[in-house]
């Protein structure tokens, strides 16, 4: 443990102590500000009773889902534009025009579309996720030497095994810089399609406290939140770690 | 012979302003079995395009490259040539083994075998122990070493050697022209060696192919029969240096002009 390290820690625990003497001095109002202990508490609560459990099920099935579906379509889509001329061609315009909508305002239009279920949600976060991977996806395929794929030819490779072994591993650095984006969207847009028509997430759970000016347990669903989206980072991380050791190893 | 090229040119289109812009004109030459040919001209003489043609990386504009002992007199499927990059063009992601082994890899050698041929030309570039190092982790005269490995795990005719040694520090850049020498010599491969260090044409070649500046033709060839080890400072390689060195400034000279 270094001096840094201490003030981190310094720095978190005096703010939460602070937080929580504030409080009970009668000096916060709970209503806005609930003390940290009985957000913990609650959290307590909510997880013996299976309610927050089951809301993270719920939710994390819709972002799995949603990732997955977009993750894949958007890596291949990716690889397919940086290799071949003509995907791209037909990839760019529709590229340009819907990157820039921000994904939660097409939320309505797949309501409509697919109904008030799982799957208008699914298709929500897949959108979402599957524009940054592939716009990733196709900037690492144009990060690639053109000298290796030259080596590539020179040492006999077919088209397809210069797909397979140079032009995905050339890319894998960029696509998972997309990957990391994508989930960051994907909790974003599981909280924001879990507002409306539905009984059941994290999103929901939230929303519904806010409602009900239960502040403890909006709490609970930001704190949840958050250790979901640590918990994605590092497993994307060591997933990179593994397939990539060659990055791992240049830092 | 191992390889004949009759009439070769090139001409690069230049879509911008519909120039075509030639490259290389009339190259005919004879490639014989074990040579060390030595390609030397001033920088943008097209020797490195007539590398590329030779490889079948590139196409050539005229003229026709053959490799009279295979079938139908063309490279291609068992390919007969390898190429050693400038810039070394290893792949990152590969260790030094993977690297090495790619040729064999996908042209379909059962694991095992090419394994233990990686793991010969590893020794014999002397690099034993570096097998499980990426390529970031070498120093500049180790990923020559790979490079020159990998390219001999494809068991090719002919080495193409694109300005190997350009890229490294001079001392390392000494030591490599040995290493080649030993190479060529322990492999009995053909070298065709592209480079622009009169220096380097005259300790390492058994014969020089002077090029003229772009668009590039065959200026003299010049057979290097200086016994080995061949020594810059010896009175036989001084006099033949002096005399290249009269015909390439020429080039250099006209290169600029142009």
């Amino acid at each position: 443990m270094t001096a840094s390290h201490w003030r981190q820690i310094a720095s978190v625990a005096g703010l939460l102590l602070a937080w929580q003497v504030l409080v009970h001095a009668g000096r916060i109002n709970p209503l806005f500000l609930p003390a940290p202990l009985s957000v913990l508490a609650a959290m307590w609560e909510m997880t013996r009773s299976g309610e927050l459990p089951w809301a993270v099920l719920v939710s994390l099935n819709r972002v799995v889902q949603g990732f997955v579906y977009g993750a894949v379509l958007g890596i291949v889509l990716g690889l397919l534009a940086g290799a071949i001329r003509w995907v791209e061609d037909l990839l760019d315009p529709w590229v340009a025009a819907v990157y820039p909508i921000p994904k939660s305002a097409l939320f309505p239009l797949f309501l409509l579309w697919f109904g008030l279920g799982n799957s208008s949600k699914i298709v929500t976060i897949a959108v979402g996720v599957l524009f940054l991977v592939l716009v990733n996806t196709i900037t690492g395929v144009r990060s690639i030497s053109p000298v290796l794929l030259k080596a590539a030819r020179d040492l006999g490779a077919s088209r397809l095994q210069v797909f397979a072994k140079v032009i995905l591993p050339g890319a894998l650095p960029n696509i998972f810089t997309g990957l990391r984006l994508g989930a960051g969207m994907a909790l974003i847009l599981v909280f924001i399609t879990e507002i409306e028509a539905t009984k059941a997430g994290l999103g929901f759970l939230l929303w519904e406290a806010f409602q009900l000016m239960d502040t403890r347990h909006v709490f609970v669903g930001v704190v949840t939140f958050g250790l979901l989206g640590v918990a994605t980072t590092w497993l994307l991380q060591w997933l990179e770690r593994v397939t990539c050791p060659w990055i791992q190893r240049s830092n | 012979m191992l390889l004949a090229l009759r009439d070769v040119g090139k001409v690069w289109p230049i879509a911008r302003t519909g120039e075509r812009v030639p490259a290389l004109e009339a190259i005919t030459l004879d490639v014989a079995a074990g040579e060390f040919l030595i390609l030397l001209g001033p920088s943008g003489c097209g020797k490195s395009t007539l590398l590329q043609i030779i490889a079948g990386l590139e196409a050539p504009s005229a003229g026709e490259i053959r490799f009279p002992s295979t079938a139908d007199g063309r490279t291609g499927s068992g390919k007969l040539t390898s190429m050693v990059f400038q810039d070394y063009a290893l792949f990152p992601w590969r260790t030094v083994l993977g690297n090495v082994v790619f040729g064999p890899e996908v042209n379909g050698m059962p694991r095992r075998e090419r394994d233990a041929r990686a793991q010969r030309l590893i020794e014999l570039v002397n690099l034993k122990g570096a097998e499980h190092r990426y390529p970031h982790e070498l120093s500049g005269g180790m990923r020559q070493r790979v490079a020159l490995a990998r390219a001999l795990a494809n068991d090719p005719q002919i080495l193409l050697f694109d300005e190997p040694l350009a890229a490294l520090d001079a001392q390392t850049r000494r030591v490599m022209q040995d290493e080649l020498l030993r190479i060529w010599r322990e492999t009995g491969k053909t070298f065709v060696y592209v480079t622009h260090s009169l220096q380097e044409a005259v300790l390492l070649g058994t014969r020089i192919v002077l090029m003229t500046a772009g668009p590039g033709r065959i200026k003299r060839v010049e057979e290097v029969t200086l016994p080995r080890p061949r020594h810059l400072t010896g009175r036989a390689e001084a006099e033949m240096l002096d005399r290249l060195d009269a015909l390439l400034g020429e080039e250099v000279q006209r290169g600029m002009a142009s």
